[in-house]
């Protein structure tokens, strides 16, 4: 059961989000806490990144509210608070003037005013992002050259500099080799456990999820959530056939 | 070699030219990276209408042709955000347009003459002791506010999504970076001229890149080619009696031929 005493860090009620008549998303409502690993599943075009986009103020819901930390999106200001790592964070330009240092520096540029300058504190936690991440012997290389998990551990250690309360990651395994992505998972446990920051991640694919998951949201036009992914074996059945589902009903309607 | 700086006007031309290498190295760094480069040109064809205005109507050219720059980067970056077009149409099209004003009021006025064709490819001769008080004070704010917000604008460039759900204020910074730009471009054609200064805002940053350096490194091998290119390039113009725009950009184009084959793959 959930802390429901608790200000919840995301609280969406009734969103809904369409885009020529079209329901990309419909009444969805649920509620982020403080110390949840959670992950988003859901077939590719089943408004997963659409959901995160609307959560960050990227996306304008067509109707329904976002709150954060109880506060509406507009007047939120602790933005350093929420780590965002978007989807095509490995595939960077390669030609981005930029070491993983000066990447993992970004993570501190919103913390500080704009009149003082990079502290010793701000290299404090940028020092510590990078010893997290395991990436502290790249720091000098350019980030163009660095392999797909690589580069993903930079983007997460530049999030992480913002000594954040929540990490958002969209498809995080985006052109990352399997070894990477179970160390990967390994890494994102351990910052929910011992640093107790909420997780939350988007996957397209059900046969990656991690077996410490607390809980299970599965989107695709609706969200059905599921409080206990471990327990509850017809759950993942249940996303399985639901994205299966979805499919054949997205190819019968583009017969006619 | 030293004898010119014993008349005045290439003590003023290479005030003026310094000043201008700096500003337009370290903004074209931001402009290369958001893919801006088109814009330089444009906005140095909507300082020519102001140009244009200032010749005809009585005005320091300068001055007008800093307002209306300035004034299109607005344009420019209102409808990027606002309209579902092509920023390069936009940029095309404000370009173009800007010209054609340009030749109209200028025909009108019956201002076509020699003086005109020193703001297109800029001329060392021209730089007046009243160009280079504006062009150090409105340099020097331009200058400032860069430094001041380098960081912001090097993360919004790097991705503006992540910075904005950083709490980066991207839209304002956005907009503050064209103004900037405006600025410097306008300031820039007395010496490299407005059909060229779009070669002095790039080019330095294109072959800095080819260095593949961080971000502070890539700043400063770009200053370096600008003010390299800038200082050589006034040294021809004053030796052969050449347009300095058009030496200068030769120079930082050899810079930049000779940053590819040093970093040849």
């Amino acid at each position: 059961m959930q802390l429901k005493f608790k200000v919840p860090i995301f609280d969406v009620k009734n969103l809904s989000f369409r885009v020529r008549g079209m329901d990309v998303l419909k009444n969805i409502s649920l509620e982020i806490f403080q110390g949840e690993y959670i992950a988003i599943i859901g077939p590719n075009g089943g408004g997963k990144t659409t959901l995160i986009r609307m959560l960050l103020g990227l996306e304008k819901p067509s109707s329904g509210e976002v709150r954060i930390y109880g506060k509406k999106l507009r007047s939120f200001k602790e933005w350093h608070k929420i780590g965002f790592v978007p989807q095509r964070a490995s595939l960077v330009d390669e030609n981005f003037p930029a070491t993983v240092e000066d990447i993992v520096k970004m993570g501190r540029v919103a913390n500080r005013g704009i009149f003082s300058r990079y502290s010793k504190k701000d290299a404090a936690f940028v020092d510590d992002a990078m010893q997290k991440m395991d990436i502290v012997d790249l720091k000098k290389k350019m980030v163009g050259t660095l392999s797909g998990g690589q580069r993903q551990r930079v983007m997460i250690a530049r999030a992480l500099a913002s000594s954040p309360e929540i990490l958002i990651l969209d498809e995080p395994n985006t052109g990352v080799d399997m070894v990477s992505q179970q160390r990967f998972y390994k890494l994102l446990s351990q910052l929910n456990k011992e640093e107790n920051i909420t997780i939350v991640f988007i996957t397209h694919d059900v046969g990656v999820i991690a077996d410490d998951i607390g809980r299970l949201f599965t989107i695709n036009q609706k969200a059905t959530i599921c409080n206990n992914p471990k327990e509850t074996l017809s759950c993942e059945d249940m996303t399985a056939l639901y994205g299966i589902e979805a499919h054949l009903l997205h190819n019968h309607k583009h017969e006619h | 070699m030293l004898e010119m700086f014993d008349y005045e006007f290439m003590q003023r031309a290479f005030i003026a030219g310094i000043f201008i290498a700096t500003l337009a190295s370290i903004s074209g760094t931001f402009v290369v990276l958001k893919r801006y480069s088109l814009m330089s040109e444009t906005l140095a064809h909507s300082a020519l209408v102001g140009v244009a205005v200032g010749l005809v109507a009585g005005y320091n050219p300068l001055w007008v042709a800093v307002i209306v720059a300035v004034l299109s980067s607005w344009l420019i970056e209102y409808l990027r955000s606002s309209f579902s077009l092509y920023s390069d149409a936009i940029l095309s099209i404000i370009l173009s347009g800007s010209l054609a004003l340009a030749v109209i009021i200028v025909s009108l006025g019956g201002a076509f003459n020699n003086s005109l064709f020193s703001y297109l490819f800029g001329s060392i001769l021209s730089v007046s002791n009243e160009d280079v008080i504006t062009i150090i004070s409105f340099g020097s704010l331009s200058l400032a506010i860069l430094l001041l917000f380098s960081k912001e604008l090097y993360f919004l460039t790097y991705d503006e999504e992540v910075a904005k759900t950083s709490g980066i204020k991207v839209k304002m910074l956005n907009y503050l970076l064209v103004t900037v730009v405006a600025i410097i471009i306008a300031l820039s054609i007395r010496v490299v001229g407005s059909l060229l200064i779009g070669a002095l805002m790039v080019i330095p940053t294109a072959a800095a890149l080819q260095f593949r350096v961080g971000f502070r490194d890539t700043i400063l091998i770009s200053l370096f080619f600008a003010l390299f290119s800038v200082i050589f390039g006034m040294t021809l113009s004053f030796h052969f009696s050449l347009p300095s725009g058009a030496t200068i950009v030769m120079s930082v184009i050899s810079m930049f031929v000779l940053s590819l084959v040093l970093n040849k793959k």
